[in-house]
């Protein structure tokens, strides 16, 4: 069924969950259930344990877990052709977020399906394509610059919170048109809702998302400025105003997928740098390939997943799916998929370019890719000419972080 | 403003804007010209904006325009073989960056941009 995206309606599909939920189609022999995101084998390296899948799993399987039961794919070819094929594997209803079933509204554009997914991307596409992002280019160094002076001196910091959580976030707040006091507030917020692993404290953090961003959009609404709130409140696509449902949705899901998974990223990066001094060296030897290097980190380590829901009963691998069931991409799996990466863990600056899944492909390929890339990019040489030699702080222990976003709890670092 | 012309693979000929400055995939998916799907946005990364510029323009446009976008292409010979002799005119979409001396261009679009 076609949704429309002006007037939300909670979506009725099945959601699984649990040995005793598996759909009688489903063959015993691809039932599994790894942990995925939650259990200890995943936690102790969870890039490792998902390069792993290709010697320990069927290349699709069928993961049964306490949230929602969902085939799994981790070939590089199989994700390309689901993230590609809409007709066969929808984004409606794909969301696995609670919201408020009496005032319900769609991640936009994430949760619409082609072609109505278009006419939201036109409204922000020209900010986030290279060229808008690179407008910024000045002010993401200038606030790289502004945090690494804060800590330079002291010869150790905790990465995550002096470094790569404010700084994706503060661009982020920038690129919005928010306050930057808001700074560590939003990155609670987060937290709580990516990472909690817990539905209640899950909801908890989506009301009070709600409440400050609708006041945001209602203060934008009033007062028109350049950024990303203000351009989605006052957008008219053909002339016709978005409904404040859409408005809300837009603004909620950017704010879900821009704050969380750039800080990830650099979390995980900064972790395998201080490890690899020898690589960091190559990185300052080599600027002429920053943006190779850049892409390579990213095929690396790339940090969530991508679900959908079978539109149509369709057969992959002479594996048969039913309308309804849920299918979730192992990105950062298919990223090691030795048949196109081949030594897929190394970190290989002049691998040939393939199609790399850190921010999906299809109509739905990451909004905020540019701006990641340039955020990286912008990072990496920042601190490198200031912190050009680092590790880890003797004695550190690294944990990850359970949940949809992959990266390490904290990474003290000294110089 | 310079005016891209982009025909799809039945012929249908589609005549669009396109601001000095702005890309050639850009322009189509700005204007729901179907046949570029342009995923990754004009990152060098998904090879899904591929067209074949028409002989009368290829001087002009010239090949392509870094070692990622020759690689790309390289991964896409399959589909490109079903476009016949335009095949030898393969460029990326998103990396044919509008000027004034491209006013008029003509480009021609695949029947599919992925299996």
């Amino acid at each position: 069924m076609t949704i429309d995206p002006a007037h939300p309606v909670p979506p009725v599909l099945p959601r699984f969950a649990g040995p005793e939920q598996i759909p009688p189609h489903v063959p015993k022999a691809l039932v599994r259930s790894i942990g995925l995101t939650v259990g200890e084998a995943f936690l102790a390296a969870p890039h490792d344990f998902m390069a792993r899948l290709h010697e320990t799993m069927p290349p699709i399987f069928y993961d049964v877990n306490e949230f929602c039961n969902a085939w799994q794919l981790i070939k590089h070819e199989d994700a390309l052709f689901a993230l590609r094929h809409p007709e066969f594997f929808s984004n409606e209803g794909a969301t696995p977020f609670p919201r408020d079933p009496d005032d319900y509204f769609y991640f936009i554009p994430i949760e619409i399906d082609p072609p109505a997914h278009r006419k939201y991307r036109n409204i922000v596409d020209p900010i986030f394509s290279p060229q808008g992002v690179l407008k910024l280019e000045g002010l993401i160094r200038q606030r790289a610059n502004d945090l690494l002076d804060e800590f330079v001196d002291k010869g150790e910091c905790e990465f995550t919170t002096a470094f790569g959580r404010p700084l994706p976030v503060s661009v982020f707040l920038d690129i919005m048109g928010l306050p930057q006091d808001m700074r560590d507030t939003f990155v609670q917020w987060a937290v709580n809702l990516l990472h909690s692993n817990d539905r209640a404290t899950m909801a908890e953090a989506m009301k009070v998302i709600t409440a400050y961003l609708k006041q945001a959009i209602a203060e934008k609404k009033a007062h028109p400025d350049e950024g990303v709130v203000s351009r989605i409140a006052h957008a008219a696509p053909d002339g016709v105003p978005l409904s404040d449902k859409e408005v809300f949705g837009f603004v909620i899901f950017i704010f879900i997928g821009g704050l969380d998974t750039v800080f990830a990223t650099l979390n995980n990066i900064w972790l395998w740098l201080a490890q690899n001094p020898e690589r960091v060296q190559e990185i300052i030897d080599r600027p002429a390939d920053i943006n190779a290097i850049v892409e390579e980190l990213l095929r690396r380590w790339s940090v969530t997943f991508s679900g959908r829901v079978v539109a149509q009963d369709v057969e992959m691998r002479g594996v048969q799916m039913k309308k309804g069931d849920r299918v979730t991409s192992i990105l950062p799996a298919c990223n090691f998929d030795p048949e196109v990466f081949p030594n897929p863990l190394d970190v290989d600056f002049d691998r040939p370019r393939k199609t790399i899944l850190a921010f999906t492909v299809g109509v739905h390929s990451c909004m905020g890719g540019h701006l990641a890339r340039l955020e990286l990019k912008i990072a990496l040489q920042e601190w490198l000419k200031r912190i050009p030699r680092f590790t880890v702080k003797p004695g550190a222990k690294i944990t990850y972080r359970p949940g949809g976003v992959v990266g390490p709890k904290a990474v003290p670092l000294v110089w | 403003m310079p005016k891209v012309t982009y025909i799809d693979h039945h012929g249908m000929a589609t005549g669009v804007d396109v601001p000095v400055g702005e890309n050639v995939m850009r322009g189509a998916l700005y204007n729901n010209v179907e046949g570029i799907a342009g995923e990754c946005g004009g990152a060098l990364s998904c090879a899904t904006c591929r067209c074949y510029v028409d002989d009368a323009w290829t001087v002009k446009v010239g090949g392509p325009a870094s070692h990622e976008e020759r690689e790309l292409l390289a991964d896409v010979v399959e589909l490109d073989a079903a476009e016949g002799a335009l095949a030898r005119n393969v460029r990326l979409s998103c990396q044919i960056t509008m000027t004034p001396a491209l006013d008029g261009l003509v480009v021609h679009l695949p029947a599919k941009q992925f299996f």
